[in-house]
């Protein structure tokens, strides 16, 4: 997943600086009274590195267009037609920089591999006709047609030649002349000329796709029907993306966004949410083999004597796995069997039971995971949903009721965008939770306290943006606390912001603080998780991200 | 389909034509139906198929020549390349490496070549590539020696 990391830093560096997601926040909220702490330098600085995109969203013109001037250059500094530039360009991943290099290191070797010929193969200065080499009929010299090496065809089997190429698939960019023992390329210029027009229109998608799957600085964005691309260039460790179609991944893993947790435990926690497993463990925690059959028995509820449905119909004790036939007053009555606690006792049951009891405690620390993850995921969704809600149907109306203009009520859209956003990095929180190693009690406990700080600000910030909002979209007219009620709905933005932010920069750096602070893990403040240490703790980060997360610019 | 059955009709004319002019391969066009053709094809000289006669059938598609034919042969035939059963062939110009400026006759050379250089690295025949990947050439050539003979050679008296 993260091998090729090194591969996105050694590409030339884009200096584009496209801002298609910014929120400019903070800079009406300074005078707000909940802000507890001052907006100090720390808060700045990350918000500037927000704004800092080392990404760019492309539309199919953009992608076309990027083609069309990698081609130009290329073309350019080898003298070569665009046509060709663009068989070299393909043949290395349409990197500019990688077709210099083989060019001017060694053009005949360059030339040969790709099958760009200088001159024909073969010539026929004096035929009349000629034989196309696959139908094997006679044409008039002017009917003929062929690539650089000369190898004649007739019209009507390049077009059949082509066209089973380019139905076969993107094979069709590396075509090469039908003659066996001819490498030579066939480049664009021939499709246009000979091909059908829907063999055209096939042959020019594989060709942009190319020129995004191949290269390694782009990818299409994941998301079901979206057809942008995300152009990624080296810098901040950073690899979420936010698509134009509002859906963000990471780019690295192409999972999506997942900031401040590291590749690797995402996949491990995906992994562990549709891995049949878990069924496995709680079979195991929650039933036993009856002694007999060995079908898996649940006790849901009643007494200590099983019987096991039919056909087996085996009557045994829950506790000591005997014969219930064994049973009876001397083993110390029907509801205690002490069969089994002197059997405890002699550690005859410890190793089973042992794992039964790990197997449940594992099941229920998973639950827990998963169900805060799993309702901050279904959370999320609903607040997309009410966003868009927001911005096309309540926000006019809102401005009608309230006499304000449209651009007043922004303060709205980024509350919604924001709780869309805190759900998303609490959501990813739980997963860092459920691989945070249990002994490491210091770093459990500031971890817990910083989700837990986050997590109650999302809560009234979501309350506020959800439910005080009702009342006036339901007003009559323009009701005098709705400026009130902007100014804490702003206020909650900013902190909730605040304490994710926080929070993302605490899990980023590995819990770093507790190493630094580690007897004050209660007494720490949030403020204090940002400004401290910037030491990387090797714990709970993949290699994946500090191979190029060293960015944070503090 | 009427493109494919002029190449075809081309291709039975050099045949007939040049009967003579490559004696290790007899192409034969069926009687009824010029989509279906057999050739007998001479075991190569130094290997373990010398003096063997092969027969192969071809199965020749609509898309002929821009898709290649289906090439087995129905002689028994001891090869790493070739199924032990059915007699189909690996071999990449009948798959991914097809030029429609091949012919049936071309087809039929580079079979004659892969009888005399297998592949043992992708078998059909496992048996057979396991001999020679372990360097068992003795045993590959007798083997194989012996299937010439049982099923590739009149049988005497």
């Amino acid at each position: 997943m993260d091998s090729s990391d090194d591969d996105f830093y050694s590409g030339e560096a884009m200096d584009d600086d496209y801002d298609y997601y910014n929120s400019d926040d903070a800079e009406d909220n300074d005078d707000y009274e909940f802000i507890e702490e001052d907006p100090d330098e720390d808060i700045d600085n990350l918000t500037s590195r927000r704004q800092q995109q080392s990404y760019t969203v492309l539309k199919e013109d953009d992608i076309c267009q990027r083609q069309e001037d990698d081609i130009t250059r290329v073309s350019t500094v080898l003298s070569i037609s665009r046509v060709d530039a663009s068989i070299l360009l393909r043949h290395y991943n349409w990197c500019v920089s990688k077709v210099h290099d083989a060019w001017f290191a060694d053009e005949d070797g360059v030339r040969k591999s790709v099958g760009l010929l200088e001159k024909p193969l073969v010539q026929f200065p004096n035929a009349k006709e000629l034989t196309c080499g696959i139908c094997f009929e006679s044409y008039a010299r002017d009917e003929v047609l062929s690539a650089v090496c000369g190898h004649p065809f007739c019209s009507a089997c390049w077009r059949g030649y082509i066209s089973a190429t380019v139905n076969d698939g993107p094979g069709c960019l590396t075509l090469r002349c039908p003659d066996p023992s001819c490498r030579a390329a066939i480049g664009q210029d021939m499709i246009d000329k000979l091909a059908s027009g829907e063999d055209k229109a096939k042959y020019c998608r594989y060709l942009i796709r190319s020129y995004v799957e191949d290269n390694r600085k782009t990818k299409w964005c994941p998301a079901p029907g979206c057809e942008y691309a995300v152009d990624f260039a080296a810098g901040s460790g950073n690899f979420d993306v936010w698509c134009l179609c509002s859906y963000s991944f990471c780019w690295n893993c192409t999972e999506e966004a997942h900031r401040p947790v590291d590749c690797g435990t995402v996949s491990k926690w995906i992994l562990k949410n549709c891995a049949e497993s878990e069924n496995m463990n709680w079979i195991l925690a929650n039933s036993k083999p009856c002694p007999k059959c060995k079908r898996p028995i649940e006790k849901n509820q009643g007494c200590m004597h099983m019987t096991c449905s039919p056909p087996c119909k085996f009557e045994f004790c829950w506790l000591c796995l005997g014969a219930w036939s064994d049973h009876g007053e001397r083993t110390g009555g029907f509801y205690a069997c002490n069969r089994y606690e002197t059997a405890k006792q002699q550690g005859d049951y410890d190793e089973a039971e042992r794992r039964r009891e790990m197997a449940k405690n594992s099941l229920e620390k998973y639950t827990h995971y998963y169900e805060r993850w799993a309702s901050n995921q279904s959370s999320r969704q609903k607040a997309l949903a009410d966003l868009h809600q927001m911005q096309t149907v309540h926000l006019e109306k809102l401005s009608d009721i309230q006499c304000t203009p449209e651009s007043q009520l922004k303060f709205i859209i980024e509350a919604w965008l924001q709780i869309v956003e805190c759900r998303r990095v609490l959501k990813w929180t739980y997963a860092y939770g459920y691989y945070l190693p249990e002994h490491e009690l210091a770093k459990k406990q500031f971890f817990e306290y910083l989700q837990g700080e986050a997590e109650s600000g999302l809560e009234r910030l979501h309350q506020c943006a959800e439910k005080e909002l009702q009342q006036f979209l339901t007003d009559e007219s323009p009701s005098k606390e709705f400026n009130d009620f902007r100014t804490k709905l702003a206020g909650l933005t900013s902190v909730t912001k605040n304490y994710f932010e926080n929070l993302v920069r605490a899990l980023e750096n590995g819990l770093a603080d507790v190493d630094s602070h580690a007897a004050c893990s209660k007494t720490t403040s949030s403020k204090h998780a940002g400004g401290a240490s910037k030491g990387k703790s090797g714990r709970g980060k993949g290699s994946s991200r500090t191979g190029g997360s060293h960015d944070t610019g503090r | 389909m009427q493109a494919s059955r002029a190449r075809l009709f081309k291709e039975y004319k050099e045949v007939q034509r040049e009967k003579s002019a490559d004696p290790d391969i007899q192409l034969v066009c069926d009687d009824s139906n010029i989509f279906k053709w057999t050739a007998l094809i001479k075991g190569p000289s130094e290997t373990p198929f010398e003096g063997g006669v092969f027969q192969l059938a071809f199965a020749v598609p609509e898309q002929y020549p821009l898709q290649p034919p289906q090439v087995r042969f129905l002689t028994k035939i001891f090869h790493p390349n070739v199924h032990f059963k059915t007699g189909e062939i690996c071999l990449d110009i009948l798959k991914n490496a097809w030029s429609p400026a091949w012919t049936l006759q071309s087809v039929c050379r580079a079979i004659i070549a892969l009888m005399a250089h297998p592949e043992p690295d992708s078998p059909l025949n496992c048996d057979s590539g396991n001999l020679l990947r372990s360097g068992d050439t003795r045993g590959y050539q007798s083997m194989a020696r012996m299937y010439t003979r049982l099923a590739a050679m009149p049988k005497k008296g």
